[in-house]
């Protein structure tokens, strides 16, 4: 068709228009260890060669934050799109990395079917917690949903199962694959942890603009709205959790490529907390809000941790209050409010310059 | 038979819980039920002192205390620290009280400022002199403030040996020796931070006055100038007679000395607060997620404090002399033998009950239920708070200030944490997470009993209690299953585990919990 070629240029060229500044935020990342090199006085070779040096160890941070994003996504899409306050999201993330590190050291599975087995278990675990649902709902659901995860991190670390999980140890000795390897390929860890991030947000942002999640919105607004409008809300909150499960245990997947020791402690409620300072930190329902407010805890922790050694704790928490006060809806939510206001400021700045329109009125 | 039909899962539920006790009792024998039940109820009373403010907190201000371990474990340092060294609490009451004199002020400078007329530019600079000022001689005064300190960095100046030390002098029967009193500092100090806190209250009050106009006439006056007058002069009273009351607080007997702490860490709990819930959570009302992530980071905050203080190590605290004894006609055969001799454990069925773990703290789980209860059920507050947890718009739509009743109810709501905290110590000892298990346990123990209903967390604490404790009872000597050759023993981590499960399965069958109502 002749008609459709421009059609598509120009919903292309809008769509990158309407997209400017998170394309320039990924292109940055992209080029980031190179930046850093050269910063540092490294030769270019060297980065691609995976020599040691600060640029690996930056793109070792950010492959953490880039991990951290992708499971603060997924909890953005149950908390902040959906409505649902869980506070077991930890076991996701966790039953990801355990499940595919034993599956790939102790039975010696390769990727793809892990990865495979993994998303069949990601389902069922959404469906385990989505069975309550109908019966718990508010403060209650997230204690059920806090008791299910509790157990699970208490299972993963008893003495019974040390030969599979480690215990309290956490699992070690997982090989990854060689074309994958942290350590020896990390520029390549690098630009797959950064793509699937990428991806991860997409498929977000898609899920939140298709009819489907319009009424995990509402659902989260009003739900017995919702209800009256003739949706049958549960099915769309289950919907979210299978998604938000599937996104989970990716992040936990890769954590676990990632990490030499994956300690038990990432099934905790202190890591579902993290996620939940995360979204709040970005601002909650705004997705772009869960990848910053991951970088911004994730590297806070670790300068602080840096500088300030064994107060950092108290630093941290100080933070959260003084963000709290004075970023009253976390960082995106907070600049949305005040983007309109900034906008008509600067409107209210031209205003004179403007030529009266035909009406002689003022805009 | 009515409400027998509505409760019938509720009827149901208890029946097979009753059921399991009875069964878990049978598989014991007498002395052994009879001590895991005192133990149960006892780790049951402890989790209720948290859960019970836990509990006030969420259903009438709708907010999920996070930093209420932190506050447990507050408790439990402030109590030490008042239980071993007198001498601190001594040296900090003065400026203490003379900062709240002077920030009790507040209103009559608000009244002032109100009829002061300046330009804007003025009326907005001098509040942040005063301020400026303020700080500066706070920071004059307090950096020099003669305080006895210890330092957990030096081994014979860290508060475990000071524990040890208080220890071997109740096993001994000796009164401790005073420590060296600390240098005065001169009347002149002491006004100086009078003088601060009037500054700062001047200054927060010229804030208002440029924020929201100045205030109208003061109310409460004569009672406001009376209790300001009364902390005045207590504090330069205690300031004067620094050496002597320090003398004395150390040759009190230590039961007296506990008491006291009981008493300092109760009054902190509620100072802090009533602190809290007027700075911090009250902006905060209108968006509950982030009150969460506040009180998160309250906690965290707090727990580092502490280890800043007190030092990262775990520590005791020895129990007082009235639950230590062992000579002569110990262990005792009855309450009031215990009471003559002051033995550290008494003789039940053939089995040892320790006065201070089993008895003690039970006793003051009872005396707190029931006093909460009374102040619930009986006195016009009470009427108050009961109302404000089914519907606080109402109440305030009737012409009650339901503002001050929040700020009462989180003080009350601390101030029993903290109790719980300085009751614990002795059998728990005292590290800064010690506040983190028994937040889970409280927050569990809520789940079970309904999350607004006070009895309700009475009964899920004491069941939290009691499971955690049979279960590390037949951990200990295992359970017979017919199907199996060996008993099998549950392990330690089925201990937590067991709760939760609990808590799963009945929050499953009564989502609303075992006393909670539905909306």
């Amino acid at each position: 068709m002749p008609t459709a070629t421009p059609s598509r240029g120009f919903a292309v060229r809008a769509w990158l228009r309407a997209n400017t500044g998170p394309l320039i935020v990924v292109g940055l990342l992209a080029l980031l260890p190179f930046a850093v090199a050269l910063i540092d006085g490294q030769p270019l070779a060297e980065v691609l060669a995976n020599q040691p040096g600060q640029a690996k160890f930056i793109q070792g941070l950010m492959i953490e934050v880039f991990i951290l994003a992708i499971f603060a996504l997924s909890y953005d899409l149950i908390f902040g799109i959906t409505g649902l306050l869980s506070f077991g999201h930890a076991m996701f993330f966790a039953v990801g990395a355990y499940l595919s590190g034993i599956m790939i050291k102790s039975f010696g599975w390769s990727l793809a079917p892990t990865l495979g087995l993994l998303a069949v278990v990601a389902v069922v675990q959404a469906l385990l917690f989505s069975v309550v649902l109908p019966r718990v709902q508010g403060v209650t659901f997230a204690l059920v949903t806090l008791g299910i995860a509790e157990v699970f991190h208490i299972v993963i670390q008893s003495r019974e199962l040390v030969g599979y999980t480690g215990a309290d140890v956490g699992l070690q000795g997982v090989i990854p694959p060689a074309f994958l390897s942290p350590a020896a390929q990390r520029l390549r860890f690098y630009f797959v942890a950064l793509g699937l991030a990428v991806l991860v947000y997409l498929l977000c942002r898609r899920f939140v603009d298709s009819p489907t999640g319009r009424v995990c919105i509402a659902t989260r607004e009003n739900e017995n709205r919702a209800l009256m409008l003739g949706y049958n809300t549960f099915y769309f909150k289950l919907t979210a959790m299978i998604i938000s499960s599937l996104l989970a245990s990716l992040a936990g997947f890769l954590h676990m490529l990632y990490q030499p020791i994956v300690s038990p402690g990432i099934a905790s409620l202190s890591y579902t907390v993290n996620a939940l300072l995360m979204v709040l930190v970005g601002g909650m329902g705004t997705l772009s809000g869960a990848p910053i407010g991951a970088a911004i805890l994730r590297l806070l922790t670790f300068y602080f941790d840096k500088w300030f050694g064994q107060s950092s704790g108290f630093i941290l928490g100080m933070v959260y209050v003084a963000l709290v006060l004075f970023l009253p809806y976390g960082i995106v939510g907070t600049w949305k409010l005040r983007r309109f206001a900034w906008r008509s400021g600067w409107a209210r700045l031209a205003q004179p310059l403007r030529p009266p329109s035909r009406d002689g009125e003022r805009l | 038979m009515e409400t027998l039909r509505r409760n019938r899962t509720l009827l149901i539920t208890l029946a097979i819980l009753a059921f399991l006790l009875f069964t878990a009792i049978q598989g014991l024998s007498t002395r052994d039920w009879v001590i895991t039940l005192l133990r149960g109820i006892s780790v049951g009373a402890i989790t209720f002192l948290v859960a019970s403010g836990l509990s006030l907190i969420f259903g009438l201000l709708d907010v999920l205390n996070l930093a209420h371990g932190t506050l447990f474990m507050i408790g439990a340092y402030v109590g030490w620290t008042t239980y071993l060294r007198p001498d601190t609490l001594v040296d900090l009451l003065p400026p203490v009280l003379l900062l709240a004199a002077g920030l009790l002020l507040g209103p009559f400078w608000a009244a002032l400022v109100g009829r002061w007329r300046t330009s804007r530019t003025v009326s907005r600079a001098w509040p942040w002199a005063a301020l400026i000022l303020a700080v500066a001689l706070a920071t004059l005064v307090f950096a020099q403030w003669p305080l006895a300190r210890w330092d957990p960095a030096v081994a014979a100046q860290s508060p475990a040996t000071y524990s040890l030390q208080l220890d071997q002098a109740i096993k001994a029967g000796q009164a401790r020796a005073a420590p060296a009193p600390a240098a005065q500092g001169g009347l002149l100090r002491l006004a100086g931070a009078f003088l601060g806190s009037a500054l700062l209250a001047l200054g927060l009050a010229g804030f208002s006055a440029a924020r929201y106009g100045g205030a109208g006439k003061v109310t409460g006056a004569p009672r406001r100038w009376a209790l300001g007058a009364l902390l005045l002069v207590t504090g330069v009273g205690i300031y004067t007679g620094d050496a002597a009351l320090t003398r004395f607080l150390f040759g009190l007997d230590t039961a007296w000395l506990f008491l006291i702490a009981l008493l300092v860490a109760l009054v902190t709990g509620a100072a802090l607060g009533a602190l809290m819930e007027i700075t911090l959570i009250r902006p905060l009302y209108t968006r509950p997620i982030y009150q969460l992530m506040l009180t998160l980071g309250l906690g965290v905050s707090g727990i580092e404090l502490v280890q800043a203080i007190w030092g990262r190590t775990e520590f005791n605290m020895p129990k007082p002399a009235l639950f230590q004894g062992s000579g002569a006609g110990c262990p005792a055969t009855s309450i009031v033998d215990w009471l003559a001799n002051g033995c550290s454990t008494i003789d039940v069925l053939g089995g040892r009950i320790r006065t201070y773990n089993e008895l003690f703290v039970i006793l003051i789980g009872v005396i707190v239920l029931v006093a909460v209860s009374v102040l619930l059920q009986r006195s016009r507050l009470g009427m108050i708070i009961r109302a404000g947890v089914q519907d606080s718009e109402m109440v305030e739509a009737l012409g009650i200030n339901v503002r001050q009743v929040f700020t009462l109810v989180f003080a009350l709501g601390a101030a029993l944490a903290t109790l719980g905290g300085i009751i614990a110590a002795p059998s728990m000892g005292l590290s800064p997470l010690m506040g983190e298990s028994l937040l889970l346990a409280a927050l569990i123990a809520l789940a079970i009993g309904g999350l607004t209903s006070f009895p309700g967390a009475a009964a899920g604490s004491l069941l939290v209690g009691l499971v955690q404790q049979f279960i590390i009872k037949y951990g200990q000597i295992g359970i017979r299953l017919p199907f199996l050759e060996q008993p099998f023993k549950p392990t330690p981590p089925l201990v937590p585990a067991s709760t939760v499960l609990l808590m799963v399965i009945i929050l499953l069958v009564l989502p609303q919990g075992l006393f909670g109502r539905k909306e």
